[in-house]
This record gives structure tokens, sequence and C-alpha cells, in this order.
């Protein structure tokens, strides 16, 4: 008995003394949504960008919160990848009162979430929606995080115009938004900047048989320069593997869904391949150091560069609630939509003068001998970049 | 052989037998008879294991009741089934291997299938054919002989001659009958009573799912209630 | 007319593989008229074991057999403890517990392998092309075309020639009479299942030969595709399978291959509409199954 008193006595103490500690850095308490996609089709996406997010913010958190003020914790829902389930899931953590929300790598979803939030004035972020109509499909709380498709488009048309080639053919898959508009916008701008564009394929998502569509392509006269497409997997190794069974030889210009192991993982066949990454680690570069720090907590390399692109959001919330000095919606809103260069893993990120949707360096790279190698880490142009 | 006491067959909600009792004794050929839906076929299945019922089945004092009917045929109670159900697409010879599947041995499926094609010399002759190409009488000189093939020594027979030519129906009769001789205990069931009473030792009739009558295969015979039911004129 | 025959070899390739698909489904479904929708989960299966063989080095052949024998495995292991509970539930509870198994089944590599794909690099020299005068095969298409005909052989003579292979024949057509032959339900219907498992072990090699890396919803495609298949070729009929998956493979080709280029969006749209066609055409199927009374 007296031992329990005693116990409970202590505990109180300490309790005490915590909360004294907090109260003097004058922290308060604030609760960040995610509706994300944990299990399902946007899994590959949504787990590793949430493994990165989580550890950014133990890391603020450590270190006395955002801004030095907020405490965070995290409210995670899965939402199985399905839309009525992000709605749900929104609607659930709006209520619950967070002060920042987390949507899913697709643009569905992350538009059904983000006008719930939008209407509850809580600034909202897809983790790595490439859409770049996101933003203004929602409104001015919503914003975006990984390189858009746009953006990836243009590199990749600048590239293609430096290596010479005239006429490219672009495959894609009315089934999503980032299979279709990308080549697209590829397309666009690969036009303007001189570049003629020599037939168009189209796919179905998953189908993975392309002996039909490849046999047309070796029939044309005369071979494209170029092929360009956003297919990834499983699509893309079998197109790629497809094509070069059908004897065609013509480079491939990709997008960044195909930065996976399964592309080095295809051999000869995927020899000089370019595609667009939101980030390449290096030795000694801050992403390369991240990926080493990454591997030594959790014992393994990250399995992709949403890793990073998850790690590097709570910093660019951190830097808006010090320029704002609130978690308040309208101030945070303004304060994210005005930041400017701020460094994350993989370069720097800029908001001021977009649609919300980040200016931000993208880097391509070259599958040679089963590995990749950097070409270029640049940011497009803003004057190239075709409107969403 | 086969008592069966307070046997009741349950589909959901209808009872299609009820607290039925009788006896086959070893060597006979007993015939249960009754109007469509009396409850027949539904105490062959039970019997067979196929029908989930309740009450007490016992072959030479050996419980039944409760075991698949997998187990039952290995105990030697084979059904040969109302409407033939031989397997269409499988040859003659496949519906009688499988018929013989019980046997471990190859020596003993092969000297049982012999028997069988011994004893119907038309099989022989179809030996390789697709069993749903054979005629009506084919498939059921196939259906006996098929549920012949695990050697029973209770076999249950529902309608032989059901949708018969008459000249095929003679020869099933003289089929069974030719049975008992080689020791084989047969319960009968058929609409034919005419014909099965005059080779049955003993009789039952069924009526709603209850017993309304039993005696000897002439005392039936002979019975206002079987005349006025079955053997019209 | 070079063109045409390409396009030909190639529906046939793709053919063969819905074949194999819907084999599988169509060996249950004959027997216990179950659609089996965690069939696809049961090639996922096959696709890790020849992932993690293949991160071991261990041999091609080896790989392939593991990975046949780990979704047959698979198979009756579902069997055992997801549908043999329910083995007196109607057909469309018994759906229902598969698309439940297939949920688990994904939620489990998820959480347990990863969300990623993980990659499954094939050795070069399955990536070369043969050329036969005027058409061309790469050495995957080309395998595909051989392990279905060789599988529809050996499928053949287990089920003309084995005991097991009548006995899930006669299943199909009677299943109340086998057992009154003294065949252990439990035993046909163990085999059915790992037989399909078999066959998903099988599609799945060549469907991860085609993609270079297996994933956790990967089955999902094809376990659409089979019942595609099977449903053009007539549910449950085993021949009927094999001609729905070379109906569908032939389709899905010849329109890639021919619609204008302004249609080709819509080409699942076509491929869809042709087997509304076909159904109108062949209600029960291309080759109905025969359904054995079950009275
Ligand atoms: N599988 C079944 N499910 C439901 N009711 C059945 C089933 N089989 C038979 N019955 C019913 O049980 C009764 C007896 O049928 P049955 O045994 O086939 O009669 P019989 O063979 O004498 O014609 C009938 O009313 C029949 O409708
Ligand atoms: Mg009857």
């Amino acid at each position: 008995m007296t031992r329990t008193r005693r116990m409970l006595t202590l505990c109180t103490a300490m309790a005490l003394c915590g909360w004294a500690a907090v109260g003097a850095a004058g922290a308060e308490e604030v609760t960040i949504g995610l509706a994300t996609g944990q299990t399902g089709g946007l899994a590959p996406f949504d787990q590793p960008s949430l493994a990165g997010f989580r550890m950014a913010m133990d890391e603020i958190n450590a270190r006395g919160g955002l801004g030095g003020t907020y405490m965070v914790t995290l409210d995670i829902k899965d939402t199985r990848s399905d839309t009525g389930a992000t709605v749900q899931a929104a609607q659930e953590l709006v209520a619950a009162g967070v002060k920042f929300l987390i949507t899913p790598c697709d643009a569905d979803p992350s538009i059904a979430a983000g006008q719930i939030s939008q209407a509850a004035q809580i600034p909202t972020m897809t983790f790595c929606g490439t859409t770049p109509t996101i933003t203004d499909a929602v409104g001015d709380y919503m914003f975006g995080s990984y390189p858009a498709d746009n953006g990836q488009a243009t590199l990749l048309a600048q590239h293609a115009i430096a290596k010479g080639y005239k006429s490219a053919y672009i495959l894609k898959s009315p089934d999503s938004a980032y299979t279709l508009r990308l080549p697209e916008y590829f397309a666009e701008v690969f036009q303007k900047l001189g570049g003629t564009v020599a037939g168009e394929g189209s796919y179905s998502l998953g189908q993975q048989d392309f002996a039909a569509e490849v046999t047309k392509i070796a029939a044309l006269d005369p071979q494209p320069d170029v092929i360009m497409t956003a297919a990834y997997e499983p699509d893309f190794p079998a197109f790629l593997k497809a094509l070069r069974g059908a004897g065609v030889t013509a480079p491939i210009l990709g997008s960044d869904g195909i930065d996976s192991p399964t592309t080095t993982g295809l051999g000869d066949i995927a020899n000089g391949i370019v595609h667009t990454t939101a980030g390449f680690p290096t030795d000694g570069s801050p992403l390369g150091e991240f990926y080493a720090k990454y591997e030594a907590v959790t014992g393994a390399a990250p399995e992709t560069v949403y890793v990073a692109t998850g790690y590097e959001i709570p910093y660019i919330l951190d830097a808006a609630v010090t320029a704002a000095g609130t978690m308040d919606g309208p101030a945070l809103r303004d304060a994210l939509a005005n930041l400017e260069n701020v460094p994350v893993l993989t370069g720097s990120v800029t908001y001021k003068g977009t649609n919300r949707m980040p200016l931000r360096a993208i880097t391509l790279v070259e599958i040679q001998g089963g590995a990749r190698v950097p070409v270029e880490t640049a940011t497009p142009d803003p004057a190239l970049v075709p409107a969403p | 052989m086969l008592e069966i006491e307070g046997l009741s067959v349950r589909y959901g909600a209808v009872e299609a037998v009820g607290n039925l009792g009788f006896t086959v004794p070893k060597g006979s050929i007993t015939v249960l008879l009754g109007a469509n839906g009396a409850g027949k076929s539904s105490t062959l299945n039970a019997i067979s294991g196929l029908a989930p019922s309740r009450g007490r089945i016992a072959l030479n004092g050996a419980e039944l009741g409760g075991l698949p009917p997998e187990e039952i045929v290995r105990r030697g109670v084979a059904l040969c089934p109302e409407g033939r159900r031989v397997f269409p697409s499988l040859s003659v010879a496949d519906n009688l291997h499988l018929g013989g599947a019980v046997h471990a041995k190859g020596e003993e499926l092969a000297r049982r299938t012999e028997a069988e094609l011994d004893r119907f010399p038309i099989l022989r002759e179809r030996y390789h054919q697709k069993a749903g190409l054979l005629s009506g009488g084919e498939q059921q000189m196939l259906a006996v002989a098929r549920a012949l093939m695990s050697a029973p020594r209770l076999l249950l027979l529902d309608e032989p001659s059901l949708g018969l030519a008459p000249k095929v129906v003679e020869q099933v009769f003289g089929l069974i009958s030719g049975l008992r001789t080689q020791g084989i205990t047969i319960l009968l069931v058929e609409q034919n009573a005419e014909r099965a009473l005059e080779i049955a030792d003993h009789g039952y009739v069924l009526q709603s799912g209850a017993l309304v009558l039993s005696g000897s295969g002439r005392e039936l015979a002979e019975s206002p209630l079987i005349r006025d039911a079955y053997l019209a004129g | 007319m070079d063109f045409f025959l390409q396009q030909l070899l190639n529906a046939v390739s793709l053919g063969g593989i819905y074949a194999l698909l819907a084999l599988g489904l169509a060996v249950v479904f004959s027997i216990v008229a179950l659609i089996n929708f965690a069939h696809g989960e049961l090639m996922t299966v096959a696709g890790y074991v020849l992932f993690v063989c293949i991160l071991y080095a261990v041999p091609l052949p080896i790989a392939v057999v593991a990975a046949i024998a780990a979704a047959a495995v698979a198979a009756a292991a579902t069997e055992r403890l997801a549908f043999r509970p329910m083995r007196r539930a109607d057909p469309t509870s018994l759906m229902l517990t598969s698309f439940a198994v297939s949920a688990i089944l994904k939620v489990l590599f998820q959480n347990g392998i990863s969300a990623r794909p993980k990659p499954v690099p094939l050795p070069p020299d399955l990536s070369g092309t043969l050329t036969f005068g005027p058409v061309r095969l790469g050495t995957v298409p080309l395998a595909s075309i051989l392990v279905t005909c060789l599988s529809l052989f050996a499928l053949t003579l287990f089920l003309k020639r084995t005991v097991m292979g009548k006995a899930m024949r006669a299943a199909a057509e009677d299943f109340q009479v086998l057992r009154l032959m003294g065949i252990r339900a439990n035993r046909v219907i163990a085999a059915a299942f790992a037989l399909s498992g078999m066959l998903a072990g099988i599609s799945a090699a060549l469907w991860v030969a085609q993609r270079g890396s297996v994933d956790p919803l990967m089955g999902f495609v094809p376990v659409l595709k089979a019942f595609v298949a099977s449903v053009i070729g007539g549910l449950g009929s085993l021949s009927g399978a094999v001609a729905g998956g070379f109906a569908l493979g032939i389709a899905e080709v010849l329109f890639q291959a021919y619609l204008p280029d302004a249609a080709l969006p819509f080409r699942d749209a076509f491929v869809l509409g042709f087997v509304v066609l076909l159904l109108l055409w062949r209600p029960d199927g291309l080759i109905p199954a025969r359904t054995g009374r079950r009275s």
C-alpha cells in the first residue's frame, strides 16, 4: 500500500516536471492527419512516403517541434487506396481538428480529400501526386510536393532535342492522368522545340502484352529517332522486352515511374534508357547522406526515392511554420505559398510564383550495365513548362 | 443383414421420411414400393450416406449412420442411383474403373472388370465409347455394373427399370434375380410393382415417408391396396 | 501479310497464357462451383518464390519448379483453411470467401514483403529473339507457346489416364455418384486445388518473365482475364477454358493491331463488346460444361 502510494507520488512528480519542461519551452500540441493508401494500389507509393515522413517528423519533434513550437502527433489512417475511404478519413481528420493534412500519391483521392480540407481552411499536401492539375482543382489550400508531370516532360523534351532527336513516337495509356498526360506534355514541348511526333500508341494499364503494339512500331518507316512513354511496372518492362524482341532499336525516354530496381534488373536491353527521377543519391550529397542514415536507422536502404520525398515534406512544412509563426490555416497557407528556395534533400523547393505545384530540380539518369548513371539535374524552365 | 429403425430424413423444413423401420434379410430381394415422392430414394440415399438422416441404420449389427458415402461403400453397400447417372463424358471403361476404385490392387480391379464384362457382354462391345453415347438400357447396365465393381454384399437399386423399353425391363429383372443367386443381397426400389413383387422375397410400401404395408412378395401382390394403387386392371 | 502472320503469332502466344489461366479457374469451378478470385494471388506466391530463388542464384529450372510447387501448396492450403469449412455454402458465399482470401493475401504481401515491386531479373539469354522467315519471336513468347502446348498435353494425359484425373472429370459431372464409388471427396477437391495452383504457378512464371517483377497486386489483371476467358468458353468446362483463352487473346491482339489510332484508347471496350456478342450468340459459352445432376 505505502509502496504503491510512493510510486504514485513519484509518477505524479515526474509528470509535473515533464509538463513544466514542455511548458517552459512554450510547446504546443498539434495533430497532423494522414489519409493515405497504406494498403491497396497506392501502397507502393504511399508506404515509402509515410516511412520517410515519420522519420522526419520524429527528428523535428526531437528538436522542439515545427517552428520550434509545435509538437506534432500523427493521426494516420489507411484509405486502402479507395477514394471513398479517403474522403471518409479526411472528414474524420478534419473533424478531429488536424492542422495539416496529407493525401495520397494520386490525383483523384487527393482532390476529393482536398475539397474537404479546403472548406475547413486546413493546408493540405499530396504525398507524391504528380498531376499538375491537383492544386487548381481544389483551391488555395492544396499543395503538391513532388516534381509535376509537366516539369518532368519538359526536361525530357529538352534532353531529346539536345541529343539531336528529330522525331518521337509516344506511347500512352488513357487509364491514368500520369500515363496519358505526361507523354502529351512531352509531345507539346518537343514540337515547340522543333521536333515532330512520328506516331502514337496506346495500351491498357497492367495489360503486359505489347506484341501487337511493337509489331506496329517495327513496321514504321522511317523508324522514329526516340520512343517516349510514361509506362511503368509491369507495363514498361513488358513493353521494352517486346520492343527489343521485335527488332526496334530506337532509344527510350521514360518518366520517374520506372525509377525502380526492376528497370535496372532488365539486363542489356535496358542500356541507354534515360528517365527522370525526383533525385539521385550520390556520395556526399544530402540525398546520399540521407540514404546512408536511413539504412543505419532501419537496417535497409530506401527501396525508392519516395522515402526521401516523404521525408522532405515535414521540413518544407517546418520552414512555413517558422515563417508564419503559427499553424493557423490561412497564415500557414500564405507562408507555404510564399516559400522560396527551401533546401531539401534533392535540391530546393519553391512555391512562390507557382500554382502550388513546386518548382524543384529533377534529375535525369541513364541505365548502363544494370546501374543508374546521373545525366543531369536541372529545374525545368517555367517558360517552357506546358500549362496543366 | 440390414436393420433400419426410426429412420427420418429431412431436407430443411420438408420431412421426406419419418420414423421408418424395416429389415433386409441376408440373401433376399427386398422391394420398397411407393408413389412418386413417397421417400423411397431418400431412404436409399440415407443408407448410402448421401442424405442426412437420423435413426439407426445397421449393417450386420454395425452402425452405418453418420459415415460418409466413401466409407459406406467400403463396408460393402453399393447404390445404383435413380436415373442411372453414369459419367457421360467418360468411357465405359473409365466408368467401370471408377466403380472399382475401392480396390487397392490393380489385379483385383482387372479381375472385377472382366467379370462385369462377362456379365454384360454389350459393355465389352462399347468398352471405349463415351457412356453418354450409350442407349438408355445400355446406360442402366453400365450403372449396375459400375455399382457391382466395388464387390458389394448389399446392392441398393433405385428404379432400375425407369424409362426402359419392355424388352430391356425384362432383361433387368432377370439380371436382378441372377444377382441373388450369386449371394448378393438386394434392396430394390421400383415403380413397376408387378414385376418387382414377382421376384421379391419381401416388400414394404411407403406413403408420405411412412410405412403403410409390409409382407412377402406374394402377400403384397394380392393385397387390395397394391392392386388398386399399382396393378391397375 | 507478314504483319498479319506476326500478329497471329502474337495472338497465339497471348491466348496460350490466358488459356492456362482460365484452366486454373475452370478446374476448381467444375468441381466445387467456386470462382476462385484468389487464383491471382497464387500466381503472386509463385512470383515471390521466383524472386527469392533468383536473388539467391538458384538455377532457373529449379526456381521455376519451386515456384510451381509453392503455388500448388498455397492452393491446397487455402482450400484446407478457407474453402473446406465453407463446403456446404452456396456459390455466392464461396465466391465472397475467395475475395476475402485474395484481399488477406494481398495485405500480407504488402505488409510482410513489400508494397514495392520486387525485381525478378531473368538470365540475359532469355531476352533473345528468333527469326522464322518473315516473323520474329522473342524467347519468352516462344516459351509461352511451348509451355502452353506442353501443359495442355500433360493435363490431358493426367485427366485421361490417371485415376485421380478421371475422378476429377467425373466429379465435375456428378460429385455425389463419385463419392458412392468410394472416392474421397476431400482428396479430389484438394487435388483439384493443387492442380489449379500448379497451373497458376506455370502461368505466373510466363507472366513474370514478361514483366520482370513481382508485386503484391500482380494477380489482379490475370485473374480478371482468366474470368472473362472462362465465361467466354463456358464456366467450368475445361476445353471451354482453353477455347475462351485463345478467343480472348486473339481478340485483344487483333483489335490492338487493326483498330484505327483514334479508336485505340477504347480497345478494351471493343474487346468487351466482342465478348458480349459472343455471349449473345452462345449464352453458355463456346463449349458449355456438362453440368452434373446434384439431386
Ligand atoms: N434434395 C432434396 N431437397 C429437398 N427435398 C427433397 C430432396 N430430395 C427429395 N426431396 C423431397 O422429399 C420427398 C421424397 O422424395 P424422394 O425420396 O425422392 O421420393 P421417391 O424416391 O419416393 O419418389 C419429396 O417430397 C421430395 O420433393
Ligand atoms: Mg425416387
